[in-house]
């Protein structure tokens, strides 16, 4: 459904895709995860047929869409992370105007809307105009008018930011009925306990680069059992990063003036000779130990947490 | 159906269902006209004038016509009039063809014997062709000093009586005498209770020829209007150009229209879209304000189809021009101050608040190479003129040539950041 092969694309000395490739099958949520700046948004502008690749190709439903944007765009559906609906119209207008622009119609445009206003659940307020809805009915009608045309590719991006975690657990219900209705879903998110329980394969890019890839078994796999520590407050970073570097069974990640991130097995045996390291070239306020998880994948990865 | 038809009749139904701000823009060409009209046209505006400047001819040379100008120089009314003596009625004839003056007086020879003799006297008032409201205001003030006069006449008709005995008999009356009439004149006045009177004085007002006159837009309410209301419609159609575009552009920046354009309508077809939005959108304006005119300001809309093509012209600029001020700026606000000001210029050099014809010849041709001066023209070439489609060559090929201009830079530039 979503072959991705190698793309790049520079934006003058900025290299913002470093040759990328993924491939997503029918009905599979792929999470594509990565901090502000990765690439994330240049790979959805290209799948758009927004952003003219320099190299490389993309393909939806085995079209391509830098050589065929529009017959491309006829089988993708997209839901943006802003909410970019008429607010002076009702739901059922706004997805009557961007079903028209599907080339929909008549008694079948109709029929459509019924159907994805049953699917986030606006159907008894389809005639009102959206500018009463609460945040989490816009969400819900902004991913409707991305599905209005029944999409054979989803791309999702971010699409529940800043939303309590009862309609954030009912946007993901409505991505699984997506995807389980045979559609590809290119699902991106900086929440990676939302990606977790709803990808079926994850790539984790930065820098134009996807780092790593697969399954979340997989990805766990490629985590290790090591654990996080984290330590904040005032620290000398260059002293601390030789002494620690001393010991081999610590994993230094990252290292600043006001935070120190290391993996390690079973961390709270090597606890205490750490703090006493940290404690010395530096004052120690805030512990914390985190169990292997994709967080700790991505930090291991990238070097950098996920909101950076 | 067509995605460009679908996105415009999108907009327009937008518009139509929020049309606050545009309603709004639609009033301003109707207001200033009405404004412009009570402050240049036939109607007196409230507050301060500029003051009417008056001749004074006196072929009479007696004491009563020198009392004539008196009324224009004294309080209340001194501040409204500028009063100028001239030797005769040519000196006259050349400060009114320099717009120089408002209107002369004449106090003809005989005026002072008619009315010693009790026969009718006349006074004669000159207006200039090419003004409205002075000459007006001073034919007003001199119908009220002349009936004030009459009812003064009426009254004191004893004691000049007295004087002309003591005229024909050519001698010097005796103190006494001169004792009676002046209170003959005092009871005079005191039995002046109103304006009634005898009516043996009247003003003559004579306006010269309309084939002497200059061209001017002073003269009759309608042409008045036939020549301003142009230009404000043209200069209100390029606000409300912006105020549309600047709808375009927030839904640019809410994300509306890379919404849009990740459907399957091409980026051409998007970005036809919204210029067929904007210039219908234009066209119904225009035809509202053609409406308008022609209810309140009783234009005549001669020759529809030379109209239609001048507005389809200055509609395909009014759009292009904001489009294409949108595509190039970074936010509504620099897109909001760069249209502001172009359209500021555009109105300034063009004529949209003084039609071009009364501007200098230097600025006259300039204000015919803007689009906004040519349309305008051109609709007062047609309205008042009456001039016929064939006949607009020139105003047509300036107005379209910038309307396609601007039309094709906006959807190329508009085209290019939506690319792929």
């Amino acid at each position: 459904m979503i072959d991705v092969t190698n793309l790049r694309k520079k934006f003058g000395d900025n290299e913002a895709l470093k040759g990328i490739s993924f491939h997503v099958t029918a009905g599979e949520i792929y999470g594509l995860l990565g901090p502000n700046g990765a690439g994330k948004s240049t790979t959805i502008g290209i799948l758009c047929g927004l952003v003219k690749p320099d190299a490389g190709q993309a393909r939806l439903n085995g079209i391509d869409i830098a050589q065929r944007p529009v017959d491309a765009r006829r089988v993708l559906g997209v839901v943006p992370q802003e909410v970019a609906l008429y607010t002076e119209f009702s739901a059922r207008d706004n997805l009557k105007f961007f079903g028209q622009l599907y080339g929909l119609s008549g008694a079948d445009l109709h029929a459509r809307i019924d159907r994805v206003l049953e699917r986030v659940s606006l159907a008894d307020r389809a005639k009102e105009p959206i500018e009463g809805y609460s945040g989490g009915m816009l969400r819900r009608l902004n991913i409707a008018a991305g599905l209005v045309h029944d999409p054979k590719v989803v791309l999702m991006d971010e699409p529940t930011v800043g939303l309590d975690p009862q309609t954030r657990a009912s946007i993901l219900d409505l991505v699984r009925t997506i995807a389980s209705a045979g559609a590809a879903v290119v699902y991106t998110t900086h929440y990676l306990d939302e990606a977790e329980r709803l990808c079926d394969r994850l790539g984790i890019i930065d820098r134009g680069t996807i780092l790593v890839e697969g399954t979340l078994q997989e990805l766990r796999e490629a985590a290790g059992a090591r654990e996080i520590i984290a330590l904040r407050g005032v620290f000398k970073a260059d002293a601390v990063t030789r002494e620690l570097q001393q010991h081999p069974e610590y994993e230094l990640l990252k290292a600043s003036d006001v935070e120190l991130l290391l993996t390690v097995q079973r961390a709270e045996q090597h606890l205490a000779g750490i703090l006493a390291i940290a404690g010395s070239l530096g004052s120690v306020r805030e512990v914390a130990i985190r169990q292997p998880s994709l967080e700790s994948l991505f930090i291991k990865m990238t070097g950098r947490e996920l909101r950076e | 159906m067509n995605p460009s038809i679908i996105i415009a009749r999108h907009h327009l139904r937008r518009v139509v269902r929020n049309p606050g701000l545009i309603l709004l823009l639609v009033a301003i060409p109707l207001t200033i006209a009405l404004i412009e009209y009570g402050a240049f046209g036939q109607t007196a505006a409230a507050g301060k004038l500029p003051p009417t400047k008056v001749l004074f001819l006196d072929e009479d040379g007696s004491l009563a016509s020198s009392a004539v100008p008196q009324v224009f120089a004294g309080s209340p009314v001194k501040d409204m009039f500028e009063l100028a003596h001239v030797a005769n009625r040519d000196e006259a004839t050349r400060l009114f063809k320099k717009s120089q003056a408002a209107a002369l007086i004449v106090v003809p020879k005989g005026f002072q014997d008619n009315l010693l003799a009790g026969r009718r006297s006349e006074l004669v008032l000159y207006k200039n062709p090419v003004q409205s409201i002075g000459p007006d205001i001073a034919r007003s003030m001199l119908e009220m000093t002349v009936i004030i006069g009459n009812g003064l006449y009426g009254q004191a008709i004893e004691p000049i009586s007295r004087i002309k005995t003591y005229v024909d008999a050519q001698r010097e009356p005796t103190s006494d005498e001169v004792a009676d009439v002046s209170r003959g004149f005092f009871e005079a006045g005191r039995r002046m209770t109103g304006l009634q009177g005898l009516q043996n004085m009247k003003v003559n007002v004579i306006r010269p020829g309309e084939a002497e006159a200059k061209a001017g837009f002073g003269n009759d309410p309608k042409l008045f209007f036939a020549y301003v209301f142009p230009g404000l419609v043209v200069f209100a159609l390029l606000f409300i150009a912006q105020s549309l575009a600047m709808r375009l552009l927030r839904d640019r920046m809410k994300g509306l229209q890379r919404r849009i354009a990740i459907t399957p309508a091409s980026g051409w077809a998007v970005v036809f879209g919204g210029v067929i939005f904007m210039v219908v959108a234009m066209l119904a304006l225009l035809l509202v304000l053609a409406a308008l005119g022609a209810i309140v300001f009783r234009l005549q809309l001669r020759d529809p189809i030379a109209l239609l093509t001048i507005g389809v012209g200055i509609a395909l600029f009014a759009s292009g021009l904001h489009l294409l001020s949108n595509s190039l700026a970074k936010s509504d606000r620099g897109a909001s101050f760069v249209g502001g000001v172009v359209v500021m210029l555009l109105s300034l050099v063009g004529g949209s608040f003084v039609p071009a014809e009364q501007f200098p010849p230097f600025l006259r041709g300039l204000a015919m190479l803007v689009p906004n001066g040519a349309a305008q023209q051109g609709f007062i070439d047609v309205l008042v003129h009456k001039l016929p489609l064939a006949q607009l060559g020139g105003r047509l090929a300036v107005t379209w040539a910038w309307g396609l201009a601007a039309v094709g830079l906006a959807m190329f530039f508009e085209r290019r950041r939506l690319r792929l």
